[in-house]
């Protein structure tokens, strides 16, 4: 019995072509290894010459070019013939496709993403309530880094469908600050008195020119919109300095920013409340205003 | 922080380019544009502390000396390892990295077929060198510079430094400071109806720094040329001085070298 399955295994064995296969399996590991070589190459070469954007998809495609041409001839040298394989690809790519839907939708909308370039790698973007910056762009979803240094991977599915914005994309940016003022202060002199501080902050571009509007007038305050321009990177800088500039310029000048505050207003046509303060039962305090000895 | 009347008694012109010698210890200090510097040396590093002087203070004079109050220890200091034993410190000017955008205050009017030149002073970076080496430690400006856009749209354009100036149509009215360069711009209008002068980018990497014998700055002249309309000035930079900036040296030369020789720039921004 043991002797027979000895030799029907050695038959096996020495039936399969062992040089085809080893061949077979170089050749896989050389592609690898090649297309690795390349793909760091190239990357070398491009770093100085071109964005990072796109230098890793010029890096991502030298690699899966030269690993496709090489598990191609792998196939051949194994004796698969490659229109079998390619039909065969075609109904398991059927099959492949009901089950994973979701991998192939995020696969077709990378391509679109690609292709579309709404942002790079290295931009600022916030995406369903998540601010980041891209550290890349994969086949199947996008990778960011919160500021507060988080990882988030991001469908590529999600980025089609929904509100994506750039905040990297143009060099300069625009502050709007809303600040309110008590509605006895002089609305024109609060005017020239943030126009001034915009001239003076050194993150405050001078043109496009900084300018205040009238957005409303508050439960408690008149609002006023403070807009002015800052270079892309000195968003967070230039909006708290400003900030700190104008609760300081405002304190010096003795104009209220007023806090919400509510007048209890009977109406014309009622009584008035009438206010009776009255005397404690327990009169002990001297010094509490309040407690008034006449009742 | 203001010095001393005896400390500013003892303090000297300074010049841009001439090495200072110091000892482990101390401490060279100087007054310019709105700026304070104080360059200290010690046994292993050279310190480097600066502070801005409020801008109604109009200084005429570069006062610089070795004082003997040792800084202010709450103003922030630079650090750097002494890169030989040499104990030389020396200053060159430079021009600004960004291209500087001129806004004259009351705008300028130059008729039809008609060219004028106007006189243009640009603010500096002080460039420090340390060492018989002449290591480079760091630059700084020597007021706060004001940045602006120049671009048809929020979206396209270029960061620029913005400066306004009186356009000064005589070379004599120009008040000299050692720490502004000055600039002769011709600005030839050959349309045939008047140019309004409200704003112009000067490409201030591309203009090299020259002193006089009187320790004056000088850039060479540039040349704009407005055709057809303004969108489409041309800009030349001169090769030359002009004669009334004198016999001058090449202090520092272009940050930015220009793509040809004599640079005839086709530039659709130079009026904003």
């Amino acid at each position: 019995m043991i002797e027979s399955l000895e030799g029907s295994l050695m038959q096996f064995f020495g039936a399969i072509a062992w040089g085809k296969w080893f061949s077979t399996l170089f050749l896989l590991i050389l592609g690898v290894l090649l297309a690795s070589f390349a793909a760091r190459g190239v990357s070398r070469f491009m770093e100085d010459r071109a964005s990072r954007h796109h230098t890793v998809m010029i890096r991502r495609l030298v690699f899966y070019l030269i690993l496709v041409l090489f598990f191609v001839a792998a196939l051949r040298e194994a004796g698969f013939s490659l229109d079998v394989v390619l039909g065969a690809a075609g109904i398991l790519t059927v099959a492949i496709g009901f089950a994973s839907q979701t991998s192939a939708s995020n696969m077709i909308s990378g391509l679109f993403l690609l292709v579309e370039k709404p942002f790079e790698i290295g931009n600022f973007i916030e995406v369903e309530n998540t601010v980041g910056e891209v550290i890349s762009i994969d086949m199947l979803s996008v990778k960011l880094r919160t500021p507060d240094n988080l990882y988030v991977r991001i469908p590529n599915e999600t980025l089609i469908k929904t509100r994506v914005v750039n905040r990297s994309r143009f060099p300069i940016r625009r502050m709007d600050l809303t600040v309110g003022i008590a509605y006895a202060e002089d609305v024109e002199r609060v005017e020239k008195l943030l126009l001034d501080l915009a001239r003076q902050n050194s993150a405050c571009l001078e043109e496009p020119r900084a300018f205040v509007l009238v957005t409303g007038f508050g439960p408690s305050s008149v609002d006023l919109q403070f807009s002015f321009w800052v270079p892309g990177n000195q968003v967070l800088e230039g909006r708290s300095q400003m900030m700190v500039a104008i609760k300081k310029a405002l304190d010096e000048e003795g104009i209220e920013i007023p806090f919400p505050h509510t007048s209890i207003y009977a109406g014309s046509h009622s009584e008035p409340f009438r206010v009776q303060l009255l005397r404690p039962e327990t009169t002990t305090s001297k010094g509490d205003p309040d407690a008034d000895p006449k009742g | 922080m203001t010095t001393s009347l005896e400390t500013q008694r003892t303090m000297q012109d300074g010049q841009w380019a001439t090495p200072y010698t110091l000892e482990p210890g101390q401490t060279q200090y100087h007054e310019l544009s709105h700026t304070r510097v104080w360059v200290t040396l010690l046994e292993q590093e050279w310190q480097i502390r600066y502070q801005r002087m409020p801008e109604e203070e109009d200084l005429e004079r570069w006062l610089q000396g070795v004082i003997g109050a040792s800084p202010d220890p709450d103003l922030s200091v630079q650090r750097f390892v002494r890169p030989d034993d040499g104990n030389e410190i020396e200053y060159l000017p430079a021009m600004s990295s960004l291209a500087t955008v001129i806004r004259p205050f009351q705008p300028l009017t130059i008729p039809a077929d008609s060219e004028c030149t106007i006189y243009v002073g640009t603010l500096l970076w002080m460039r420090i060198l340390a060492g018989s080496r002449k290591m480079h430690l760091m630059e700084l400006p020597l007021a706060d510079p004001s940045l602006t856009w120049v671009g048809r749209t929020t979206m396209e354009g270029e960061l620029c430094y913005a400066a306004a100036t009186f356009a000064r149509l005589v070379l004599d009215a120009v008040p000299k400071r050692p720490w502004r360069a000055v600039t002769p711009v011709r600005i030839v209008n050959q349309r045939h109806e008047p140019l309004l002068l409200e704003r112009f980018n000067l490409p201030t990497p591309l203009l090299s720094l020259h002193r006089n014998d009187k320790g004056q700055l000088w850039t060479p002249g540039v040349t704009v040329t407005c055709e057809t309309d303004m969108s489409s000035a041309r800009l030349k930079i001169d090769q030359q001085l002009i004669s009334a900036a004198g016999r001058c040296t090449l202090v520092a030369p272009a940050r930015e070298q220009s793509a040809r020789g004599g640079l005839v720039r086709a530039y659709d921004r130079i009026f904003g």
